[in-house]
């Protein structure tokens, strides 16, 4: 019996880091959408991440605490620079800016022969494992949800219901908009950091646009109501094509349908769940 | 037999062992992992592979299988995802005991999966994976196919000695793992050979549009153009080289990306003259290798390439081992695997003591003409 | 070497320009970034591929047919997913996200109808041949290329700027609901603006894929990338921006691979662009306001 959970272990032990890191990724998203913005960034914040935390434990022996706080800084930083000018303009401008920052950033990696270059880093030493990734999303989790709570989280529900009767009742939008940027890079770098300390590898060109959009599809699936939507849905979108091997072909068919079919028909997620309702269950 | 059927439901879309049991060999067949692309854009290499197995294995089987039962193999899809191949790994190691894997198919795959193999000290064979550090990744990680680092120093000689090819212009592709250790590979060859290189510039796999490197080129006026690139990048050169007026005496030398007869396809006439060494050819004109070409076409319908190849090889290779070892203990298929000494289709083989072929006496250096890749006269 | 590189990149621009062109006139007047517009760019290069092999039909009447089939598919696509968010007045990002998992949607069924394999037009369909003046080297797609973005440019300009429906295109541009007040048929103008930016996009795609012999589902999103830096360099909505910008993103990504390095050739566009939205996100000309948040 010890056997056969051993072994099941072993099977499942790289789905289930995803499920969380996935989780996690989602969550960054949230932040995102949760003012009305859309970045098509957060793959390239959870690269940063991940090669910032990559390098600094497997080249210089930096305790993986010390290179996961790192790996959260830069990328919000990144996010503040690119932020800063586009969240002035209309939605659409951060979108494409964080499309263009993608692209910038693997074209960087790849150029960048200490880094590996296209061959990307290897040997990462395994160093996280399951209490931290899924201590992470708890605290996470927990964070926004004491957010949904307070005044800040009300404040960003009137931007995302209407953002000019918002800015008129006071709230300061850019301050808000860029925060969630900012707010949702760290997470995303802090996912990419688990991702590398646990997969070993990585290469330049793993944080494109299609995993931008996959992580979007997470969120989406799972609705923005409630930070508990995005984390089911990255769940779902995770577990199902591991247990539906069929599946894993059509898995961008099926991204791309989700977000169609959310976005048109279902404005709330398939799972439009309210924070207040969950608090109320408590 | 219980816990297989546990181990059915956990995953029971998941199973798609092919087996190809031969009649009289009653016993349960000893299976085998195989972790290639059969889905997805890349699926052209996994699939040829796969066909290359299977082929082998139904000659295997015919001629008694191994271990007095027939040899089977689960196969298991990447897609060409990382994430994936780790988890066919874990999933074939975990649940289906298999005592060797083959695969996977690419590079970045195995820097990837193989590690997981290693650390339960399970073999695991790639027959594709060309670039350099492969093996290095752990005693249990051995590789079929010849690196580039000994296929190209071969072209590039034959280029210099036959061609009278003293200064070249080298591009390759620096978004791809493959492509850019290709170039690493042919750096050093260069160098090592004497060759002049007067200029290096780079392209990225998807570009279309490489007239600014190629005019750059033309105007220092090399002997020839090395490149490393897949397919659809090599063809566009050549396209773009064709259309710039290029002397026809500057001919293409290129790396394993190149060799596939997709670029006279897409190139045309302009493809023509491009060299690349091969670790195996389709007219090698031994019986092994024309039985071989014959049979393939006659069970897939269509030429069998380098992977299908060196896949079939690797097939004998492993259950050779399987047979030498006695039983379907990883361990002892590991030390059996590193003694094992057979000529294939593509020559002889043996392991060197780091888990690379040993031999590479079997390279050949081939043309594109009309069209079609021949021997360099 | 100098005089051919510029003739490189000019070349190179007036690709850009092409495709942009279509892109932006879509967000000019539809007001959406609709990310499908590189789906169009591949399909118009199938559609005339399979003209041209199948139907046999000559290259000239294969490349108007792809655009007009390419029209049509753009009409139909704009209509099952932004006619619901359009008269749900839904957020414009709304039709951003729903344009990106279109996208993802088409390109992977597509390349589960066509695989990833690339392919190029007959030898047969078009004269490749070359001419040479002075050591400077053209090729007769190149020369295609510039004459039809020079065709198209003009004929856009008189549509837009000398006809009644252009005046109605600019009105639905300029304020879609004051414009329907005034009697303009908003839902006919939508359709016929869908229809040239995807006819736009689709001989974009045909020509390109003539020029480059390198068919294959993905060519749209590669190019859509380097569509965005054009279309915010000239100014979002700016059709004279684009062409302007891609001429100039052309030239200096050639320049840059002849005698800076190649390996950053690509960055170039990006580069541009996040300076653009840092300093001048009106765009290069900045003929547009640009919408304030």
């Amino acid at each position: 019996m010890m056997h056969t959970l051993d072994n099941f272990l072993f099977t499942y032990q790289s789905l289930i880091y995803a499920l969380g890191v996935n989780s996690l990724l989602a969550l960054s998203m949230y932040v995102v959408l949760a003012v009305g913005q859309l970045s098509l960034g957060q793959a390239a914040f959870m690269g940063v991440g991940a090669y910032s935390s990559a390098l600094l434990t497997l080249k210089f022996g930096v305790p993986f605490p010390v290179a996961l706080v790192v790996a959260a800084a830069a990328p919000s930083l990144l996010a503040f620079v690119i932020g800063a000018p586009t969240l002035r303009l209309s939605g659409v401008y951060l979108a494409i800016a964080t499309i263009g920052l993608g692209e910038v950033l693997r074209i960087f990696f790849l150029n960048w022969d200490y880094a590996g270059g296209a061959l990307g880093l290897n040997g990462i030493p395994e160093l996280a494992g399951f209490i931290w990734i899924f201590g992470a999303l708890t605290i996470a989790l927990a964070g926004f949800v004491a957010i949904c709570r307070s005044r800040v989280g009300r404040a960003m529900e009137a931007i995302r219901a209407d953002e000019a009767a918002a800015g008129v009742m006071g709230v300061n939008l850019p301050a808000y908009k860029l925060g969630a940027l900012v707010v949702s890079a760290a997470i995303a770098g802090v996912a990419g950091a688990f991702n590398a300390h646990v997969s070993s590898f990585i290469g330049p060109n793993e944080y494109g646009f299609d995993a931008a959009v996959t992580i979007l599809s997470f969120a989406l699936l799972g609705g923005i109501g409630s930070p508990f939507g995005p984390v089911i849905g990255a769940l779902v979108l995770t577990a199902l094509p591991e247990a539906l091997r069929p599946l894993h072909d059509y898995r961008l068919v099926i991204n791309g349908l989700i977000i169609v079919c959310v976005v048109i028909y279902l404005p709330g997620g398939l799972l439009p769940w309210r924070i207040s309702r969950i608090g109320a269950r408590k | 037999m219980i816990a297989r059927r546990q181990f059915n439901l956990l995953t029971a879309a998941a199973f798609g062992a092919l087996s190809f049991a031969a009649p009289g060999l009653a016993a349960d067949p000893v299976t085998i992992g195989a972790v290639e692309i059969l889905t997805g854009p890349n699926n052209k290499y996994g699939l040829a592979i796969k066909n290359g197995f299977d082929l082998a294995l139904e000659e295997v089987n015919k001629a008694g299988g191994v271990l007095g039962a027939p040899l089977s193999i689960a196969y298991e899809d990447t897609a060409g995802n990382k994430d994936q191949a780790i988890n066919a790994v874990r999933n074939l190691i975990g649940t289906k005991n298999v005592p060797l894997i083959l695969g996977p198919t690419l590079s970045n795959e195995m820097f990837a999966a193989g590690p997981v193999a290693n650390q339960r000290k399970i073999p695991i064979v790639g027959t594709s994976t060309t670039a350099n550090g492969i093996t290095a990744i752990g005693p249990y990680v051995f590789r079929t196919s010849l690196p580039e680092a000994d296929v190209v120093p071969v072209t590039l000689k034959t280029a210099r000695d036959k061609l009278g090819v003293k200064k070249v212009a080298v591009m390759y592709g620096n978004d791809d793992a493959f492509t850019k250790s290709g170039y690493d590979v042919m750096k050093a060859a260069l160098e090592k050979l004497g060759i002049e290189t007067v200029a290096t510039e780079t392209f990225g796999g998807k570009d279309t549009d490489f007239s600014a490197q190629l005019t750059k080129i033309k105007a220092l006026n090399p002997d020839a153009i090395v490149v490393s690139a897949l397919v659809e990048a090599g063809s566009g050169i050549l396209l773009a080289k064709k259309a710039l007026g290029f002397p026809a005496k500057v001919r293409v030398i290129g790396g394993n990306g190149l060799n596939a007869p997709k670029i006279g396809e897409i190139a045309g006439d302009a493809a023509d003259g491009t060299i690349v060494g091969s670790p195996w050819f389709i007219g090698k004109p031994d019986p092994a290798n024309q039985r071989f070409v014959t049979t393939y076409k006659a069970k897939y319908g269509a030429d069998p390439d380098q992977f299908a190849a060196q896949a079939y090889d690797t097939l004998f290779i492993v259950a050779d081992a399987i047979k030498a070892a006695g039983a379907a203990d990883p361990e002892k298929i590991k030390d059996a695997l590193g003694k094992v000494k057979r000529t294939g289709v593509l020559g002889s083989f043996a392991f060197t003591a780091d888990r690379d072929p040993a031999d590479t006496t079997g390279v050949v250096v081939i043309e594109m003409k009309d069209g079609r890749f021949g021997l360099l006269p | 070497m100098l005089v051919q590189q510029l003739l490189n990149g000019l070349l190179s621009g007036a690709v850009y320009a092409l495709f942009a062109l279509g892109f932006t006139l879509m967000f000019g007047v539809l007001g959406v970034i609709n990310l499908t517009y590189g789906f169009y760019f591949s399909t118009g290069a199938f559609v005339a591929l399979y003209a041209t092999q199948y139907l046999h039909m000559p290259i000239f009447v294969a490349l108007p047919f792809a655009a007009v089939i390419t029209g049509i598919v753009a009409v139909i696509i704009d209509d099952l997913l932004l006619g619901p968010l359009r008269r749900a007045k839904a957020p414009e990002l709304s039709s951003l996200m729903v344009t990106l998992g279109a996208t993802l949607l088409l390109y992977s069924l597509m390349t589960a109808c066509f695989t990833t394999d690339i392919r190029r037009f007959p030898p047969a369909v078009f004269n490749g041949g070359a001419f040479e003046i002075e050591g400077l080297r053209i090729t007769l797609s190149q020369i295609l290329i510039v004459v039809t973005v020079a065709i198209i440019v003009g004929g856009l300009a008189y549509l837009l700027q000398r006809t009644k429906l252009g005046l109605a295109i600019r009105a639905i541009a300029e304020n879609g609901d004051a414009a329907q007040l005034m009697g303009v048929n908003a839902g006919g103008i939508v359709r016929i603006v869908s229809f040239i930016s995807g006819a736009l996009g689709g001989a974009a795609g045909v020509l390109i894929g003539l020029n480059y012999n390198a068919i294959q589902p993905y060519m749209g999103e590669m190019m859509m990338l380097k569509g965005f830096a054009v279309i915010i360099l000239g100014g979002l909505g700016d059709i004279r921006g684009a062409v302007l910008a891609g001429f100039l993103l052309g030239i200096l990504e050639t320049l840059t691979a002849g005698y800076v390095a190649s390996s950053i050739k690509d960055a170039v566009g990006f580069l541009l662009l996040v300076l653009t939205l840092w300093f001048r996100p009106v765009g290069l000309f900045g003929r547009v306001v640009a919408k304030r948040a």
